[in-house]
């Protein structure tokens, strides 16, 4: 099994995933991991009806996907992995998905956040998640689409957004 | 009357509905908004808001008018949205690959068509226009 892509993206499965980078990564499982929508068949179905034919889908709780990702049957999968928040990113991590690298994909403006990059928006909660994920030595790539511009995101960075709360 | 929202991508929405106005005139009920810079709940909550019955107009409620929701692009944040917010009611439709003439014909036929049939007539015409022009 191996994620070729691990993204932080709160629009989840939508054309930037499933044309923009699944042309560029050729995966072949799109894997949502998000406890709510696991929870909910309508919610999951209108999600997996939108990937393409030739990408198998799966919509997984937190704890379903590590252990999807640990399984020796599913060895061969490209996987590409998606994730609303950085909280629920650092929540895989930190319960045992092996990850290098974290696509922060989208981070869409709302109440009580400030700006980070032009498609990253934080609160401090999420500031806290993106720490987290650096502490635990994954790397923080934020890029929205193939070819775009890529930032990296240290502790500097995190710590200069948290000073402006 | 059947209400409709034409929700895209970028400004896609918006100048549809103008054109559509600049063909037709001004359009009650013809509505356009966009997913810029929203994240997926909150395209979601505009779409509730537009879905809601108009304040002031208590006395049609709880018979809500039938709405169609027309976007861009088919398993985009735009098409989540929709039909979240639409669930599964049967007087409310959304139709993905939104054009010119899908609008022209919502315009033209929902006055005298019934719900179900308006929907399909409008993707087969939408389809129809698109093709090779001059037909080589």
């Amino acid at each position: 099994m191996a994620v070729v892509l691990a993204r932080i993206d709160d629009r989840l499965i939508h054309g930037q995933v499933t044309v923009g980078w699944s042309r560029q990564l050729n995966p072949d499982r799109l894997l949502l991991a998000n406890n709510a929508i696991a929870a909910d068949p309508w919610q999951s179905r209108v999600y997996a009806s939108s990937v393409p034919p030739e990408i198998s889908v799966s919509v997984l709780s937190i704890a379903e996907t590590v252990a999807f990702l640990a399984d020796p049957d599913q060895v061969e999968q490209r996987v590409l992995l998606l994730t609303g928040s950085p909280g629920e990113m650092a929540e895989l991590v930190r319960i045992g998905m092996a990850v290098d690298r974290i696509n922060v994909g989208g981070m869409h403006f709302g109440a009580g956040k400030l700006e980070m990059l032009p498609f990253v928006y934080v609160d401090q909660q999420d500031l806290l998640a993106l720490g987290r994920l650096l502490t635990m030595g994954t790397t923080l790539s934020a890029q929205q689409v193939p070819g775009g511009r890529e930032y990296l995101l240290g502790a500097d960075q995190i710590s200069d957004m948290e000073a402006r709360f | 009357m059947i209400r409709a929202l034409v929700m895209t991508h970028g400004q896609i929405g918006t100048e549809l509905v103008r054109v559509v106005e600049m063909i037709l005139g001004p359009i009650e009920g013809l509505d356009a908004s966009s997913n810029s810079g929203l994240s997926a709940e909150d395209i979601t909550s505009q779409v509730e808001a537009w879905l809601a019955p108009v304040v002031g107009d208590e006395q049609e409620a709880p018979e809500r008018a039938p709405t169609l929701i027309l976007v861009d692009d088919y398993g985009g944040s735009c098409a989540h949205a929709a039909q979240l917010a639409c669930g599964d009611r049967p007087d409310s439709a959304v139709l993905s690959g939104v054009n010119l003439a899908m609008l022209l014909g919502f315009v033209t036929w929902r006055d005298s068509s019934d719900f179900n049939d308006l929907v399909h007539r409008l993707v087969q015409k939408g389809r129809e226009a698109i093709t090779i022009v001059g037909n080589r």
